[in-house]
């Protein structure tokens, strides 16, 4: 009997596993086995793809690969331990480039790629390159920096607010934009700033956007993925306007994203993956900001009437100075 | 602090307090019911889809019930019926949760998701709604049951000896599939009313540890149903105040006012934590002698 038991359960135990832990792309593995020689591309991403933000919009730039160049894609959820070895795995099953979204994946990559010259390994930002591995970095901060511009024209109360999840490098430089932004538009404004320290914990996120509104912002800000509708209904739900951002989110449901600081990330993806097929790529660090066409801010169409007509020309003028280089939007390096 | 304050504090902390007093009573009957945050999270995400569905809320509660109660029966099944050990299949109840309910989220809503917005729980007064004015009623409900009646002192004794409950004539066994079933409604309850009440949406492991903590409330609480209450309540308060700490700028960095609530259940627990007041049979299956 005990031992049937401890069979039953085992079997259970890994069925359990089987389903809980599949690969998020099934599609793709599919056609691994009749296309030996194809161009293979892996995305490891720190959290789920299905956050409708930036690991979504780095999904989307894996997609996009798969589709027009025709390559054979997968990716993975994976975090600091299992970066390196993900990444020695993608590279022994012999795929071209494997792509990291995050700037803890720049020093692995680095690494990794003295041991697989015929893989090229990029991430999302960093400082560390070698022949076949680097970094392209969304500058979100120019975006985000309009965005801040855009509060500090508008505020009534003089205090906007920027809700994060984790405290990590890249949330905190585009909220340092936001604030440098903000502070150009009124000097002196005060702007708060909460992590929930947790990536989709879409109440604890609501809570914060409520209290910071409840010290009287008028403007939101997020940086919290998964978990931006509960900052979009608490600003609902109190009747202010709120920013998007890493997509645009100009369309959500609850009707107070005034605009969005979004990552064109498709072109950029594209262009990385020709340069590696074609076997032109060199390693190095790419900015991808305005001036690319990778960043932008978006007014939400629907809301226009609200905004007054000197706040948008100030902002095209705004976007043409970061565009043309006049104005550079402060940035940490990472 | 004015009273719609107070309501917004309770609503935020319904979602523990629920979890937790259901956890309280499956405690007391001999069952560590370490699948908590997994029928959580089943039940937030049946709750999101039935709503979306329906258009009703209080269907949506009712799904996310059912679902929790499913996973719940399931997990009775192995831990009761087969009498394995709780610690290992609550684990693997939290593991098929989240996979099931990710690749579900996915299948529905596409591979790079969606934020979703749900119908909200009709609300009066100061902010009120069906489920935070049923809170206080459960647990004076649940600590009646538990103090006063057949069934609760039965389910208490199958928690501290259950060969003494089998020899004055109960069945250990399905005294704890009640219990199983109690608990499976809570965290339903609690689960639904997070996504449904509380956040209005869904978002892959939404319930971020909330199950956890209900588990550590009912030790926090020392298994008394009103102390187990009184536990949430005040995490749930030092959280919306260390929400309020952040927004006012003070000179504290957040990850130490994060961590606020739970360092301070720590020091309660370590200056009046004696005695302890655990169920002796706590975690042991039960068999009969064949």
């Amino acid at each position: 009997m005990r031992t049937m038991k401890t069979v039953a359960l085992a079997g259970a135990a890994l069925a359990f596993l089987a389903w809980g832990c599949e690969p998020s792309a099934p599609e793709a593995r599919v056609a691994q086995g009749d296309l030996q020689r194809s161009f293979r591309v892996a995305l490891l991403t720190p959290g789920p793809v299905s956050d409708a933000g930036w690991n979504a919009m780095a999904f989307r730039g894996l997609q996009a690969i798969q589709k027009d160049l025709g390559a054979t894609v997968n990716n993975q959820e994976t975090s600091e331990t299992k970066i390196r070895d993900a990444m020695r795995s993608y590279a022994q099953e012999g795929y071209d480039l494997v792509f990291g979204h995050g700037f803890e994946y720049n020093e692995p990559a680095v690494e990794v790629a003295k041991d697989f010259p015929k893989t090229v390994f990029v991430s999302s930002s960093g400082g560390k390159t070698a022949p076949n591995a680097g970094a392209f970095r969304f500058a979100l901060e120019e975006g985000f920096y309009v965005a801040g511009y855009v509060s500090g024209m508008m505020t009534k109360t003089g205090k906007v607010a920027m809700i994060g999840g984790p405290d990590v490098p890249s949330i905190r430089s585009t909220f340092k934009a936001f604030r440098a932004g903000a502070e150009r538009a009124k000097p002196g404004v005060q702007v708060i700033e909460t992590f929930t320290g947790k990536d989709a914990d879409v109440a604890a996120a609501k809570q914060a956007t409520l209290a910071a509104i409840g010290q009287g912002a008028d403007f939101v800000v997020h940086q919290a993925n998964a978990a931006a509708q509960g900052v979009f209904d608490a600003c609902k739900e109190k009747g202010v306007a709120a920013f998007g951002a890493n997509l645009d989110q100009n369309d959500n449901a609850s009707g107070v994203v005034l605009g969005s600081a979004v990552i064109n990330a498709e072109p950029a993806f594209l262009g990385l993956a020709k340069s590696v097929k074609e076997g032109t790529y060199q390693g190095g660090i790419e900015v991808y900001g305005m001036k690319q066409g990778a960043i932008d801010f978006v007014w939400n169409p629907n809301l226009a009437s609200k905004v007054p007509a000197m706040v948008q020309e100030m902002v095209e003028r705004l976007k043409g100075d970061i565009t043309s280089g006049k104005l550079s939007v402060p940035m940490d390096q990472f | 602090m004015d009273l719609s304050f107070l309501v917004q504090l309770l609503r935020f902390g319904a979602p523990v307090g629920l979890a937790s007093l259901g956890e309280s009573v499956g405690q007391k009957s001999g069952l560590i019911n370490i699948g908590l945050e997994g029928q959580m999270l089943a039940g937030a995400y049946a709750g999101v889809l039935a709503s979306l569905a329906t258009g009703s809320p209080y269907i949506g509660l009712l799904a996310g019930v059912g679902a929790s109660l499913g996973l719940g029966l399931l997990q009775g099944l192995f831990v009761i019926r087969l009498a394995l050990d709780q610690v290992v299949v609550g684990t693997s109840v939290n593991l098929v949760a989240l996979g099931a309910t990710s690749t579900l989220f996915r299948a529905q809503f596409g591979s790079s998701g969606q934020l979703l917005s749900v119908p909200a729980l009709p609300r009066f007064g100061p902010g009120l709604d069906l489920v935070v004015l049923a809170v206080v009623p459960l647990v004076a409900l649940v600590a009646w049951v538990m103090a006063r009646t057949k069934f609760g002192l039965v389910l208490r004794a199958c928690g501290e000896y259950p060969s003494a409950a089998e020899a004055a004539g109960f069945s250990a066994q399905r005294v704890r599939w009640l219990a199983a079933v109690i608990g499976g409604l809570f965290a339903g309850l609690a689960g639904a009313y997070l996504s449904i009440g509380v956040a209005g949406s869904f978002a892959e492991s939404m319930t971020a540890g909330r199950g956890f903590v209900a588990i550590a409330m009912v030790t926090f609480g020392r298994w008394r149903p009103w102390g187990v209450f009184a536990a949430s309540v005040l995490v749930g308060g030092l959280e919306a105040l260390q929400f309020e700490f952040q927004a006012r700028g003070v000179g504290l960095p957040h990850q130490a006012l994060i961590a606020l609530p739970y360092v301070v259940a720590l020091v309660v627990l370590v200056v009046v934590g004696k005695g302890g007041g655990a169920p002796a049979a706590l975690g042991q299956p039960y068999e009969r002698a064949r």
